[in-house]
C-alpha cells in the first residue's frame, strides 16, 4: 500500500507548466495585442485553429467552466439553459460591463468566431455580438450528406475572408500547410500520451490529464506543444503508477474551472483512463491529411468530430465502443450538462450500445454548482463498488 | 463475531447489530441536524438494546447520505450496495429493489445480492418521503393518515407538479375546489410513484420486486405500486433497516 502511494505521489514537474500558465499567457496576449496582433475567441472545436494562426492572429477558447459568471448571464439568458453557454456569456459581459475582471482574456478578444452547433449557443451568439463582433460559421447538420463537405468548405472560405480582412494578412497555402503540420504534431503527441494511459497502471490520472487538455484551449499552440513534450519525457522516465476501476468519461465538454465530476470519481477511487469529449479525444483524435489541398483536408478532418448536434451520429457510438475496448474500460460515466439536449438525448442510444457490449454505465447530469456533490458521490461510490 | 451497520439517512439514522450472521437487534432514530451525533446515539442505543458491551463489537460499517460523518466507523459503503446486500439476505427472491427514503429514491437491480445496475433521483426531493411529508401538511393530516386515507379513494386527483413546493400549492387549490381529502391523498401518492416507475421501467423490471425505505411503511404507497407495476411487492418486516443490515454484512 505504501509503495503504491509513493508511486502515485511522484511529482510531475511539467504539470505545473500547465497549471501556472494563466498569468503568463494573459501577458503574452496583452503584448501581442500591443504589437497589433488580432485576438480571436472561439467556443467550439469545429472552428479550425489552423486558419486563425495562419493569418497571424492568436486565439483563446471562451467556453466558460466557472459558476460565478452565471448570475450575471441570467439577466439576459433563461435559467433553464446549459451552464456552459451561460458561463461563457457571463464571462464576456462581466469583462465589458463590470469592474471585477477575473478572466481578462474575455475582454481582449477582437472577434469571436462562433458556430451553428446547438440552438442555445446560436441564440446566445445573437446577444454576444452586441459586446464583441461575432462571426457565426454555419455547419452542415448531416455531415454524411453528399454535399455536406462542399458546404463546409464554403463556410471555411468565408471565414478565411473574414480573418484576412480583419488582420490584413493573406492566408497562403504555404502558411496554412505549416499550421496544419504543427497542429498535427500536437495531435500526434497527445496520441502518444494517451497510449501511456492504456497501460494496466497508467502514469497519469484523468484529473491531471484534463487540466492539460483544458490548457490546450487557452495556451499558444507552440507553448502547449513544448509543455507536452516535457510532460511526455517526464512520464517516460518516472515510474509513476495509478490504479482503480478504469473509467471512461463520455459526453459534454469540461471547460476550464469545471472539474467537479472527474475530481469526485478519482477522489472516490476510480481511475479515468480516457475522455470521449471536447476536452478529451474529440479535441485531437483525427489528423489533417498533409498531402491534400489544405482547405479540403481541413474540412474533411473537422467534419469528423462526432458532436451530438449532428445527425445521424452513429460515428460517436462507434468511437465510444472502440475507445472502451482500446483503453480496457471497466465502466463509462456519461457526463452531461443540464439542458444540453443533444448529449442528453443521445445518452439513450449510447446506453443501449454499451449494454450490448456489457459495459456498465453511470449517467450524471449536472451543472456548475456544488448543490448535488453529495448525491453524485453516492452514485459514484455505488458505481465503483459495482465495478470492483 | 459481532458487527454493526449504521445507516446515516437524511431523515432517520438506523443501526443494526449482526451476531453470527443473525440480526440481534436494531434501532431507528430521527437524524436531526447532526449526522455524527445521531450516529453515536443510534450506536449506543442499539448496543444497550441488545445488552452488548462496546468491547464485544468487532467492526462498524457506515452507509447512507451522512456516512462520511460517522467518524468511528471502520469503513463506509454506499447505501446502494448496502441495500442490495440487506435485501438479498431478507428476501433472496428479490432482484428489483425500490428504496424511497426521506431525501432520495433509488431503483436497484441485483444478481446474487450484488448490484448490476441502478438509478437514483437527481438532486431534488421530488418523489421522496419529503414530498409526502410536506404535502400531508397541506392536507392537515399526518403521514400515516395520508397512506390509510388514500386506500379508500375511488377517484384519485391528478397532481401534475413534481416539485414539492408547487404540489403543496396545487393541494391547496384542490381543497378550494372541494376535492375529497382521500382523492387528494391518493393523487399525491400516485404522483410520487410515477417518478420511481419511470426508473424501474428504464432499468427493466426483474422479479421479484422489493420495496424498502421509510416510505415503504405507507400502505397507500405500497398498494399504488402494486397496481402500477401489476405485480405483488415484497416488504421486509422492517423496511427501514435493510441499508444498515447490508452494511453490517459487508464487513
Amino acid at each position: 500500500m505504501n509503495d503504491q502511494m509513493a508511486k502515485n505521489d511522484i511529482v510531475l514537474r511539467s504539470l505545473d507548466l500547465f497549471k501556472d500558465a494563466f498569468p503568463g499567457r494573459i501577458n503574452q496576449i496583452l503584448k501581442s495585442k500591443e504589437e497589433g496582433k488580432k485576438i480571436i475567441g472561439t467556443l467550439c472545436l469545429y472552428v479550425p485553429d489552423e486558419l486563425i494562426y495562419a493569418c497571424g492572429a492568436d486565439r483563446v477558447i471562451l467556453c466558460g467552466g466557472r459558476s460565478a459568471p452565471i448570475e450575471a448571464a441570467e439577466e439576459y439568458l433563461p435559467r433553464n439553459l446549459c451552464p456552459l453557454i451561460k458561463s461563457s456569456f457571463g464571462s464576456v459581459i462581466d469583462q465589458k460591463c463590470s469592474k471585477t475582471k477575473s478572466c481578462p482574456h474575455f475582454g481582449l478578444v477582437d472577434l469571436i468566431v462562433a458556430e451553428a452547433t446547438c440552438d442555445g449557443k446560436k441564440k446566445m451568439y445573437e446577444l454576444l455580438d452586441k459586446y464583441i463582433p461575432t462571426h457565426v460559421m454555419d455547419l452542415p447538420q448531416k455531415p454524411e450528406n453528399q454535399n455536406a463537405l462542399e458546404y463546409y468548405i464554403k463556410e471555411l472560405e468565408s471565414l478565411k475572408d473574414v480573418l484576412e480582412k480583419l488582420t490584413g494578412n493573406k492566408i497562403t497555402d504555404v502558411l496554412l500547410r505549416n499550421e496544419i503540420k504543427s497542429a498535427n504534431e500536437t495531435r500526434r503527441l497527445l496520441h502518444a500520451l494517451y497510449e501511456l494511459r492504456k497501460r494496466d497502471s497508467p502514469p497519469i490520472r484523468g484529473t491531471e490529464m484534463l487540466k492539460v487538455l483544458q490548457q490546450m484551449h487557452f495556451l499558444a499552440p507552440d507553448e502547449f506543444r513544448k509543455n507536452l513534450v516535457l510532460l511526455f519525457d517526464e512520464l517516460k522516465v518516472k515510474k509513476r503508477e495509478s490504479s482503480g476501476p478504469r473509467i471512461m468519461i463520455s459526453g459534454c465538454p469540461m471547460a476550464s474551472g469545471n472539474m467537479k465530476v472527474p475530481e469526485i470519481i478519482e477522489e472516490r477511487g476510480g481511475l479515468i483512463v480516457v475522455e470521449e469529449s471536447c476536452t478529451g479525444t474529440r479535441a485531437f483524435w483525427d489528423l489533417v491529411d498533409e498531402n491534400k489541398e489544405p482547405m479540403r483536408a481541413l474540412a474533411r478532418r473537422y467534419l469528423k468530430i462526432p458532436c451530438a448536434c449532428m445527425y445521424p451520429n452513429e460515428r460517436r457510438i462507434n468511437q465510444i465502443l472502440k475507445l472502451a475496448g482500446d483503453f480496457n474500460v471497466d465502466g463509462v460515466v456519461y457526463y452531461t450538462l443540464q439542458f444540453c439536449h443533444g448529449y442528453n438525448v443521445e445518452k439513450y442510444r449510447v446506453g443501449e450500445a454499451l449494454k450490448k457490449s456489457n459495459i456498465p454505465l453511470l449517467s450524471i447530469e449536472t451543472d456548475y454548482s456544488g448543490a448535488d456533490t453529495e448525491q453524485i458521490k453516492t452514485r459514484v461510490d455505488a458505481f465503483l463498488e459495482m465495478l470492483e | 463475531m459481532i458487527s454493526i451497520g449504521i445507516d446515516a439517512g437524511a431523515a432517520t439514522t438506523k443501526a443494526v447489530v449482526l451476531r453470527e450472521n443473525e440480526i440481534a437487534g436494531y434501532t431507528i432514530i430521527p437524524t436531526g441536524f447532526d449526522f455524527r451525533k445521531a450516529g453515536e446515539e443510534a450506536y449506543r442505543e442499539v448496543l444497550s438494546n441488545c445488552g452488548i458491551g462496546e468491547s464485544e463489537v468487532g467492526k462498524i460499517l457506515a452507509t447512507g447520505y451522512g456516512r462520511s460523518s460517522i467518524g468511528f466507523a471502520d469503513k463506509t459503503i454506499s447505501e446502494i450496495t448496502a441495500h442490495a446486500r440487506g435485501v438479498g439476505y431478507l428476501i433472496p427472491a428479490a432482484h428489483t429493489i425500490i428504496d424511497i427514503g426521506g431525501q432520495d429514491s433509488k431503483v436497484i437491480i441485483t444478481e446474487n445480492g450484488k448490484v448490476v445496475d441502478f438509478l437514483m433521483n437527481d438532486r431534488c426531493a421530488a418523489g421522496t418521503g419529503k414530498f409526502l411529508e410536506y404535502t400531508a401538511k397541506a392536507l392537515e393530516i399526518s403521514l400515516n393518515e395520508l397512506g390509510t386515507l388514500a386506500l379508500v379513494s375511488k377517484n384519485p386527483a391528478k397532481i401534475s407538479s413534481m416539485c414539492t413546493v408547487f404540489a403543496e400549492s396545487e393541494v391547496i387549490s384542490l381543497r378550494a375546489q372541494k376535492t375529497k381529502k382521500e382523492d387528494i391523498a391518493a393523487g399525491l401518492i400516485e404522483s410520487i410513484i410515477l417518478r420511481t416507475i419511470v426508473m424501474v421501467k428504464k432499468l427493466g423490471i426483474k422479479p421479484e420486486v422489493a420495496f424498502v425505505g421509510g416510505v415503504a411503511k405507507n400502505p397507500g404507497v405500497v398498494k399504488a405500486f402494486e397496481k402500477a407495476l401489476d405485480t405483488r411487492v415484497q416488504l421486509p418486516e422492517e423496511p427501514q433497516i435493510t441499508g444498515a443490515l447490508g452494511a453490517a454484512m459487508l464487513i
